[in-house]
């Protein structure tokens, strides 16, 4: 195989899509590494779908490029592009058998026909569906349906397979189990996976990068982690459940701290952010709520950020309790979720006085 | 007595006189075909005779298989072209789609006989069809392409269209697609639209009685000119054999349908 380490398996510039009356993307540019799963996440209508279909060649942009492997495809029909995409409905045909929709691809392809035997059977067997090859679609339950359309464009070996959603149709449980099969696969075929979902624990779960989405441009480009962590705006920030949101203006940027009074008149610290473009302006730092921490209210300790305030709200989640702790003298709300032990009677009651507290390297700085 | 033990009474009642209602003339029809009376209207003993004469008569065979071949070609023309204008109808945007979408209803609400004299009319002054078996074939797809697009639209309103996008993704051209994908998923639509139509090209007399011109004989317009003579048993033996057969055809299909 030519080497192709360093050149993005696709890439996408400035790209931009318009419908009547709405951008659907708004210019988009990205890098998708090589043999890498790159997850679009975002709510629904913030475009990524529409731009999962302008790499599949679905969609025709308007301004813009996309790349693959180095060469502009604007031009390329779907069919020509060396992609295949995993629908959202999945798409198998139901009046085919499980083999029959296998082989499809290869049978236009002009495989011969021992060939598409050997690849249906090895795919089969690959996606742990060996002798469910006679039976329908319909025949099939939601995971081993999963499984179908997953084999049935991994057969083709196409350069990047494009998933659209393609474990929303699944129950709870069900989703995590076909999420670690997804990663297993990718692992196994080695093939780059772009990835659409709307949901966040999804794309951190399976993704080596995640761009997150909102109204047709891409917000923000990392790791997991980083997305997590250090969401950059505010938009990510609530869409990755740190709902301790403290907007307001930044007094004090020195050193590896910035200091920040919020709107509400606490004065929050975060750690300095070297990815943080200095340009733009620091609009608000926000804190997960498991990182808040709840203690005794004479309890002495120095911390960042510590506040004096009474629980307000208490509720039992299973693996941790959800507090909305009622802050003193200003009246705004903090969540903290604290982990729940089995030989620990709750250490706190509603309506109790509290302290809660955090350090810098929890908060993370947003920007406008 | 109660209300439920009434209701329990007077609907079996109810529904056995309206069964009766709906069947009772088939019923008598079957059993006169059988009947040695000269004019099919009494019981005077079982007979085969009437269906002898039936298979002798020349009138009758000829109109029967003009019949056949009308509603056959009808059911095939009709059917293809309502399913590519469904498909055009169903697939492209264009201005005036939605108002094209319900002006096929306009047809089959419209009364046989304003059909009938349009078409008649259409025929001789404006196109210069001599009335014959081509009118009457082209008559009978007028009416049943309204029919099979409202068949055929309905279930492609409940096709999941992103198996056509599938099967171009994996790297079939368009006509392959359409062969492989479309059609067959369309195909209990097609039949729906043939099993409708057949009957109502081959029972059609109003349409057919305006266009047929003089000397053209389909067997509904057979049996009319038949009932200028008065009633014959020959009549109630066509009838009958169009009684069974439909009821042998739903009886396979049922089965085959079983089986699967």
């Amino acid at each position: 195989m030519e080497n192709r380490e360093g050149i993005p398996c696709v890439e996408l510039r400035n790209v931009i899509k318009r419908f009547p009356g709405v951008t659907a993307v708004d210019h988009v540019s990205f890098k998708v590494e090589q043999g890498k799963i790159f997850s679009l996440l975002g709510p629904s209508g913030c475009g990524k779908t529409t731009t999962l279909r302008l790499v599949a060649g679905f969609e025709t942009l308007d301004e813009g490029d996309v790349l693959i492997d180095n060469k502009v495809v604007n031009d390329i029909p779907a069919h020509k592009r060396n992609c295949s995409t995993v629908f959202q409905t999945l798409a198998l045909f139901p009046h085919m058998t499980v083999e029959e929709n296998i082989a499809y691809g290869l049978e236009r392809r002009k495989f011969p026909k021992d060939e598409i035997k050997n690849r249906v059977g090895e795919a089969l067997e690959l996606m742990q569906l060996s002798g469910m090859g006679k039976r329908r679609p319909s025949q099939l339950s939601g995971g081993q349906r999963q499984r179908v359309a997953l084999a049935r464009s991994l057969v083709l070996r196409p350069r990047i397979l494009l998933l659209d959603e393609p474990l929303a149709s699944l129950d709870r449980k069900l989703r995590k189990e076909m999420q670690t099969e997804v990663r297993r696969i990718q692992q196994e075929v080695g093939i780059t996976f772009l990835y659409v979902t709307h949901d966040q624990k999804e794309a951190l779960n399976i993704s080596d990068t995640i761009a997150v989405m909102a109204k047709g441009r891409l917000e923000q480009v990392g790791t997991p982690n980083e997305i997590y962590e250090t969401p950059r705006t505010m938009f990510i920030a609530d869409f990755m459940g740190a709902t301790n949101i403290f907007l307001g203006k930044a007094i004090a940027s020195g050193g590896r701290e910035v200091q920040l009074e919020s709107e509400d008149g606490l004065r929050v610290i975060a750690l300095e952010n070297k990815n943080i473009i200095r340009s733009r302006e620091i609009v608000g730092i926000s804190v997960h709520p498991e990182r808040v921490d709840v203690l005794a209210e004479n309890t002495d300790l120095e911390a960042d950020n510590k506040f004096r305030g009474k629980i307000a709200e208490m509720s039992y989640q299973g693996d941790f309790t959800e507090m909305k702790i009622c802050v003193d003298q200003v009246g705004r709300v903090i969540t903290a979720h604290v982990s729940n032990e089995p030989d620990q009677k709750a250490r706190f009651s509603l309506g109790e006085r509290v302290l809660v507290c955090w350090g810098r390297h929890s908060s993370s700085i947003l920007v406008g | 007595m109660n209300v439920s033990s009434m209701t329990n009474k007077i609907l079996p009642t109810l529904s056995t006189l309206v069964y009766i209602f709906l069947w009772a003339p088939a019923i008598i029809l079957v059993i006169f075909s059988f009947s040695n009376n000269r004019f099919g209207i009494k019981w005077e003993g079982f007979t085969l005779q009437w269906y002898f004469d039936v298979a002798n008569t020349p009138a009758v065979r000829d109109a029967l298989i003009k019949s056949l071949i009308i509603a056959s070609v009808t059911v095939i023309v009709a059917t293809i072209a309502g399913a590519v204008i469904a498909y055009g109808l169903y697939k492209y945007r264009f201005r005036g789609r939605g108002l094209l979408r319900s002006a096929i209803l306009l047809p089959m609400v419209m009364p046989s006989v304003v059909t009938g004299g349009a078409l008649l009319i259409f025929f001789t002054r404006a196109l210069h069809i001599p009335l014959g078996y081509l009118s009457v074939i082209i008559a009978h797809i007028t009416f049943s392409i309204p029919l099979a697009m409202f068949v055929i639209l309905g279930r492609m309103q409940r096709i999941d269209w992103s198996l056509e996008e599938a099967s171009m993704d994996l790297g079939a051209d368009i006509l392959t697609t359409l062969r492989k994908i479309t059609v067959p998923l369309l195909l209990p639509a097609l039949i729906a639209s043939a099993a409708l139509i057949f009957p109502w090209s081959f029972d059609d007399f109003i349409i057919t009685y305006f266009v047929a011109g003089v000397g053209t004989t389909t067997l509904p317009i057979y049996i009319f000119s038949q009932l200028r003579f008065g009633a014959t048993p020959v009549i109630n033996t066509i009838g009958t054999i169009f009684i069974v057969l439909p009821i042998v055809g739903l009886l396979l299909m049922h089965f085959l349908q079983k089986k699967k």
